[in-house]
């Protein structure tokens, strides 16, 4: 059964994790902001889906024509979120590069893309509620 | 899944902040003290005391998920040390005094309140900060409570 595990509820849940651990980063960001020689981290999900999408990721992938084969290669079509350390840039005498007025903006930002996410889920636990209930 | 762990991380912020706060406290308030500590039988001025933050990925499991991972979200942030400031105490000429040496010089602490209330700002607004990610974090898991209702 299929009900909810289609490709685009796949995605909504890795970008639900992709959110989580952004959440994660820039909390540990704003946490180390008078911490010196820290360097801020960022999560990559969006781009990374994109390039999935788009077939322009460059990984290998075997062929499965039998449920009884081994998976090779990434599992599903969602990739996973990758954590990046910005070490090129010093924003503060004592190296640290946290800018926190652009923390505090993508804080807001990623809850708002977390809400928009559930708001998502939701409507198609909804949509689905509706096909089974028949009404 | 551990979106609990944002909560941390926020919270070992705060903590670091507030200890930040009451180490400034201490210095203001002891901006005036000659006999703060007996050294060899001899009373020594206050120093001013500056805390040390350092983040707090140290710990063997932090160390073995970024080894496995090859990315970790980090810790937090931990006061690593309380340090005194080894700038020379300021000598001011009151020979009345009774911690008054031999040339009626007394030696002051070397705290700057100046210094102390900027101290004080920053580590307000980065307690602020750290509030607003908490808060965000926990309307985030409040939301995540509602789907499928």
């Amino acid at each position: 059964m299929d009900l909810l595990n289609s490709v685009s509820f796949q995605r909504l849940e890795g970008g639900l994790q992709a959110a989580n651990a952004r959440q994660r980063v820039i909390a540990n960001n704003i946490a180390n902001v008078d911490t010196p020689y820290f360097k801020r981290s960022e999560v990559s999900f969006e781009s990374l889906l994109q390039q999935e999408i788009n077939g322009s990721a460059p990984q290998l992938r075997g062929r499965v024509t039998d449920p009884r084969h081994f998976v090779i290669g990434p599992t599903n079509s969602v990739p996973d979120p990758v954590v990046t350390e910005d070490q090129s840039t010093a924003m503060n005498n004592n190296m640290n590069n946290v800018d926190i007025d652009r923390e505090m903006s993508a804080l807001a930002d990623n809850q708002l893309q977390y809400n928009a996410y559930i708001q998502q889920m939701n409507d198609q636990i909804k949509m689905m509620r509706t096909a089974i209930e028949g009404r | 899944m551990n979106m609990n762990s944002s909560f941390g991380i926020s919270a070992s912020a705060l903590t670091a902040q507030r200890l930040r706060m009451d180490v400034i406290s201490s210095n203001i308030a002891n901006a005036e003290t000659t006999r703060a500590s007996v050294v060899d039988g001899k009373a020594v001025p206050y120093r001013r005391k500056m805390v040390v933050l350092s983040p707090n990925e140290s710990d063997f499991s932090s160390m073995l998920e970024a080894q496995m991972n090859g990315q970790s979200a980090g810790k937090g942030v931990k006061v690593a040390a309380i340090q005194e400031d080894q700038t020379p105490l300021k000598p001011v000429y009151n020979p009345t005094h009774p911690d008054a040496d031999a040339q009626g010089y007394v030696y002051m602490p070397n705290v700057d309140i100046a210094k102390e209330m900027i101290d004080m700002i920053s580590a307000t607004r980065s307690y602020e900060a750290n509030v607003t990610a908490l808060n965000s974090s926990k309307a985030m898991i409040t939301k995540a409570l509602e789907i499928g209702r």
